[in-house]
């Protein structure tokens, strides 16, 4: 008898939970169907002319970006938030909220946030290369934006991002993002260095090739024994294998496929697909040698692996370390003499960056999709959320207020039009923080005059005379077939690039490097390149 | 439970009489007295449940998790062809075995040396220090844990180096860290464990302490003939319900103390650290429910089959 | 009036017979526990020490038992704002309230589910011990408290979740258990309905469980982060104490190890002190619970005493 109630208890249980769940999924469905309709029969309107668009009722937009909420005690974020909303509900009728996804865990919550798709979040911050642009708009969390749609409620954002950009934030045919396109940044990675130690180290030019890296490590280490030469915490060893790689031919690679980046083509052959952790053998041979030099030379702490505590950006502004592995991008923050990097108390200080790639030219554009604005394919609101991106990103005023905050308290414009921080400025409390990667526009970007633009742009205009756009942007990878394979890689690549990359493996390098390509190819490495190819043969044959 | 003769259960006879309903009726009180709980795990715990059909699914998030295609064991299969499968689970349940038997035993010991001691001044402040190490985050840990433990300038080799002696690497010595993780996770969880059975050995009846010292029996046969029988009940409980964890890791000081050095994965490596670096480009909630599937399922095999042998020996220590 | 009698029993008993044995087992007790006691704390010292280091030390030096040159920083960053005030209210709220509650139910279910004549309670012990094997899962349990119960953003997601677990109840169950069935029979026998033998005669005696499983349930209640880093998100500006110290430690480092690291500049990382000042300040009142818990771990349970 017990028995029984507790089957029937169970499968209660189970038919109510199924009709729960069911329901959720059954909405969501019906939700993003009912959004479809939606655009068709305002885009039909709208074809009568645009002051068919209706915003009589006030909305919120609300926002997703990643990275913490700023305190509101120790923010001006708020009070910016207060204007730009008059501004918005003045031109738009709709305000815009920001709702922040701490780092902390940000990949679950993140898609949690999306998978509820209830409509809770309506502009979403995304990315191609790291924040699944693309594996989220095939689980349908974006919505499809028709050029209707754009052309209507997004209308400078439309015009001002070239149709061939559009081409590449397209999957199955369908515009998912809205691209950045127009803000000038580089996030390839190098090293930043102390350029008058260089010099001193005989390097009269700078560090110009990991060999010129090694002497330099060299050199701190003996003139300088209280500098670690780089207090690295050993996070970096994909960026750096990739690094050498890049370094040493002309490997270019495709994004969005593991974090290791550990397929692409070569300049050479821009369509054959290969992964050089496969058959460069003898310049990861090379590689594993010089880390190990590396290591015993001391430019890393000998538990270097296990080092989380470092803290080596900050290190590098008051003169306790020698380098700052990161990009370009790091670099013209460290390279410009703020308040508080004490290094450049010494008028002869300078810090250089070697990029990698800078020995073959190889050097290749960020993807415009590195940071995009996407619309939730649950918004209840799609057409303001247009509305109130197209603001943010080409309205000047609002882009002030957005990026910069509010004028005289978070910011000034000094007599040369650039931006400088106000007499009152207390960086504890007139900071804003709105994380807005995914929408920023050169034409409206207003400089910061505590930057060494001299060195920037010098750096930057070598960067355009050898740079190559990237080539892939219209290939949305699709490795359903080989998942567990690129997981089982990820591992492998962790676990022995770890080792080599700070030259903690014990035996000959030739040994290990065999040992790695061995598991590589144990675990289908050429399996995923033929999947690969085979899609790349689709797409550009 | 019809062995208790003096209790009140009708006798078979008159129960079958009387029906289902009328024995319903008859328990109302207690049943009443399960019902929040019968509720609250409903709601929290089977009414997601369902949704473990995600680890079958490609899952759309605008389709649900119903409707999404269904890729069968597609999701687990990482795991099953990185040919670690085996040598994680067989880590993960060593690990847990060492951290289940070792931690029973002392925090018994703890207990049980608590209970002899007269000070209640000693009693209160030790047994509260006891208690520090359960509240600091494991990250914390592991910062901890690198400071006293590193080459360049941990506490243990700094001290190493004032006498003279050679240093120490533990970081590129794979063998010492199923020592030293069992120390830590015993040094964290002792404090706390030994609550349960410093709780238990409260509830034996101080009448038969009593009767014992009376006949003169002296502070080792009273440990010995009384109060570890008396523990015996909720070793059986604690040892039952930490087989269903068993081939679940400790993540948290897994991965914080060992972090992603590859150099001590011969021998730390578990299935929650091996699953987190397979991850780490790509994310995937169905992934994470098909391993938990796997850890649950060998879970509640060992479970059924402990509890089995339980209740053939000693049914009234069983769970259920 | 019955067990101040027997305590005074175990106490005069205590005093007149310490023979050899007792002695030795006393003396290895200090010892031992004096070790693994000052072990406990030890660490606990140095998490106080770091927190009121300057951080240029940590950096050079590493953690510090002794700070060689001491600061209040750390401290003023965390208390900066006031927020953490706001915490502390919150969690000290949500403990207290998940605790008495939690306790109540807790033990009226162990209570039941002890009930030798109680014929459902191997039944409902398999339906609560279940749920501790299988889990949906993350989404699926995401889900259901979004869309089905509506609980984003609402502190009812963390109170809700944390009130009782399958192993607490079983733990009640067990320590039910040494309480003699002769007292409910006896109970009985008065004629008392089970809810009054409940509450007049069983209560009484599970003090030492009381006191146990309502400090675990304290604990988990102070420890919380989980159910706050999924539920609460940056709408609510008040957060757990413990999520506060979650996110302090964890967020440089899970960046770092993410791919968004490659590219996300972090500004304002965490120093380690500050780590150090959270978890201390997190931490806080919640370690002088467990003196005030013992008072409850006394000894003796007596049948005699309810029976005569």
């Amino acid at each position: 008898m017990r028995k029984k109630l507790l089957a029937v208890l169970l499968s209660a249980t189970m038919v109510l939970g199924l009709a729960a769940c069911g329901d959720t999924g059954n909405g969501g469905s019906t939700g993003s169907n009912g959004g479809g309709t939606t655009t068709t029969t305002s885009g039909g309107s709208d074809n009568g002319g645009a002051a068919a668009i209706d915003t009589s009722e006030h909305v919120k937009i609300v926002y997703m970006t990643t990275g913490g909420a700023p305190d509101p005690a120790s923010s001006q974020t708020d009070e910016m938030l207060e204007q730009l909303n008059a501004i918005l509900t003045e031109k738009v009728n709709a305000e815009l909220e920001v709702y922040y996804i701490d780092w902390t865990d940000y990949l679950s919550v993140y898609n949690l946030t999306l998978a509820q798709m209830d409509g809770s979040v309506d502009l979403v911050g995304t990315a191609s290369d790291w924040l699944d642009a693309w594996p989220n708009a095939k689980k349908g969390a974006f919505r499809v934006l028709t050029e209707d749609e754009l052309k209507t409620y997004a209308p400078k954002t439309w015009a001002s991002v070239p149709q061939e950009h559009w081409d590449l934030c397209k999957y199955n045919g369908n515009i998912y993002l809205m691209p950045e396109d127009n803000y000038a940044q580089w996030t390839n990675h190098g090293f930043t260095y102390r350029l008058d130690w260089a010099k001193e180290a005989g390097l009269s030019d700078g560090v110009k090739s990991w060999d010129d890296l090694t002497t330099y490590f060299r050199y701190v280490k003996n003139a300088y024994p209280d500098v670690i030469p780089w207090d690295s915490d050993g996070t970096q060893y994909a960026t750096m294998v990739g690094g050498w790689i890049t370094s040493h031919s002309n490997y270019i690679s495709i994004d969005g496929i593991n974090s290791g980046a550990m397929w692409g083509c070569t300049k050479d052959d821009m369509y054959t697909v290969y992964s050089p952790y496969v058959t460069d053998t003898d310049s990861l041979v090379a590689f594993a040698k010089m880390m190990k030099e590396w290591d015993e030379i001391g430019v890393w702490k000998t538990d270097v692996l296990n080092n989380t505590a470092s803290d080596n950006r900050e290190d590098y502004k008051i003169g306790r370390v020698a380098v700052e592995q990161h990009h370009t991008q790091t670099w013209t923050d460290l390279c410009s003499h703020k308040d508080g990097y004490t290094i450049y108390d010494d008028p002869n200080t300078e810090s250089g960056f070697f990029y990698f790639g800078e020995e073959t030219q190889n050097l290749v554009a960020l993807s415009i999709t590195h940071g995009a604005m996407a619309v939730s394919a649950a918004s209840k609101n799609p057409e303001r959320a247009l509305m109130v991106y197209d603001l943010i990103r080409n309205d000047p005023e609002c882009y002030a207020l957005f990026n910069y905050g509010v004028k005289g308290v978070s910011y000034d414009i000094d007599e040369n039009g650039m931006r400088v921080r106000p007499a009152s400025y207390d960086s504890s409390t007139d900071n804003i923080a709105v994380n807005y990667w995914w929408g920023r526009n050169d034409d409206l970007e207003i400089k910061d005059a505590t930057m060494n633009w001299d060195a920037i742009e010098k750096l930057y205009a070598e960067y355009d005379k050898i740079k190559i756009d990237y080539p892939y942007g219209q290939f949305v990878p699709d490795v359903d077939n080989v998942k567990s394979q690129i997981e089982n890689i990820n591992a492998i690549h962790t676990d022995y690039m770890k080792q080599i990359a700070f030259g903690k493996y014990t035996g000959t390098a030739e040994d290990i490097v065999a040992e790695y390509q061995n598991a590589l190819k144990q675990a289908g490495i050429d399996d995923v390149t033929a999947e690969l190819q085979l899609q790349f043969d689709a797409l550009y044959k | 439970m019809g062995k208790d003769k003096s209790s009140v259960v009708p006798a078979p006879t008159q129960r079958k009489k009387r029906g289902v309903l009328e024995t319903l009726w008859r328990y109302r009180v207690l049943e009443l007295m399960c019902l929040p709980a019968v509720v609250f795990f409903f709601l929290f715990s089977y009414m997601p449940m369902p949704g473990i059909w995600v680890a079958f699914v490609d899952y759309r998030y605008d389709k649900g998790i119903f409707h999404s295609p269904f890729v069968g064991l597609k999701n687990f299969e990482f795991l099953a062809t990185s040919g670690k499968l085996f040598e994680l689970t067989k880590n993960t349940v060593l690990y847990n075995l060492a951290f289940i038997i070792l931690g029973n035993f002392l925090a018994i010991f703890v207990a049980i040396l608590l209970n002899e001691m007269r000070s209640k001044w000693f009693k209160k402040v030790s047994q509260t220090m006891m208690f520090l190490p359960y509240f600091i985050s494991q990250v914390l840990v592991g910062i901890l844990v690198y400071n006293l433990l590193n080459y360049d300038y941990g506490f243990v080799n700094s001290v190493l180096t004032k006498l003279g002696m050679e240093k120490w690497g533990p970081y590129s010595d794979p063998s010492v860290w199923p020592v030293l993780l069992v120390v830590i996770h015993l040094w964290q969880q002792t404090g706390y464990n030994s609550v349960v059975y410093f709780a238990a050995i409260m509830g034996i009846d101080s009448e038969i302490i009593e009767a014992a010292r009376v006949d003169g029996a002296n502070g080792f046969q009273k440990i010995r003939y009384i109060i570890l029988p008396g523990l015996r009940p909720t070793l059986v409980i604690l040892l039952l319900f930490a087989m269903g964890g068993i081939v679940r890791g400790n993540f948290g000081l897994f991965y914080n103390v060992i972090g992603t050095n590859s150099l001590l994965f011969p021998t730390t490596d578990i299935i929650e650290t091996y699953v987190y670096r397979a991850a780490v480009s790509d994310f995937n909630f169905a992934r994470a429910s098909s391993v938990g599937l796997y850890q649950s399922i060998i879970g509640f095999i060992m479970v059924m089959l402990s509890n089995f042998v339980v209740k053939k020996i000693e049914p009234d220590y069983s769970l259920f | 009036m019955a067990k101040k009698k027997d305590m005074d029993l175990m106490e005069s008993g205590a005093k007149v017979k310490i023979g050899v044995s007792d002695m030795i087992i006393r003396g290895i007790g200090y010892v031992l526990v004096t070790f693994y006691a000052l072990a406990c704390v030890f660490p606990f010292l140095i998490i106080v020490g770091t927190s009121f280091t300057s951080e240029s030390v940590i950096r050079a030096e590493g953690v510090q038992l002794i700070p060689k040159e001491a600061t209040l920083q750390a401290y003023n960053m965390v208390i900066r704002g006031g927020l953490i005030w706001k915490s502390y209210g919150l969690t000290i709220t949500l403990t207290l309230c998940g605790t008495l509650l939690g306790l109540g139910i807790i033990a009226m279910t162990g209570y039941a589910l002890q009930r030798k004549d109680f014929p459902l309670r191997n039944g409902i012990s398999f339906y609560i011990y279940f749920t501790s094997l299988f889990s949906a899962g993350l989404a699926p349990y995401y889900l259901l408290m979004t869309q089905t119960y509506h609980l984003k953003d609402s502190y009812l997601a963390v109170f809700l979740p944390l009130l009782m677990s399958p192993w607490l109840i079983i733990l009640m169950k067990n320590f039910v258990k040494a309480i003699p069935h002769e007292i409910t029979e006896s109970g009985k026998i008065d004629g008392a309905g089970d809810m009054k033998i409940f509450v007049d005669l069983i209560l009484p005696m599970l003090k030492p469980a009381l006191a146990t499983i309502g400090l675990f349930l304290a604990l988990g209640y102070w420890n919380e982060w989980y159910q706050s880093s999924l539920f609460l998100s940056s709408r609510v500006a008040v957060k757990p104490l413990q999520y506060q110290l979650y996110k302090v430690v964890n967020e440089a480092q899970s960046l770092k190890n993410s791919i968004a690291g490659q590219f996300v500049t972090q500004t304002d990382i965490p120093t380690e002190s500050l780590k150090m000042a959270t978890a201390i300040l997190a931490t806080g009142p919640i370690v002088f619970l467990y003196p005030f818990v013992q008072k409850y771990f006394i000894g003796g349970i007596t049948v005699g005493a309810v029976k005569g």
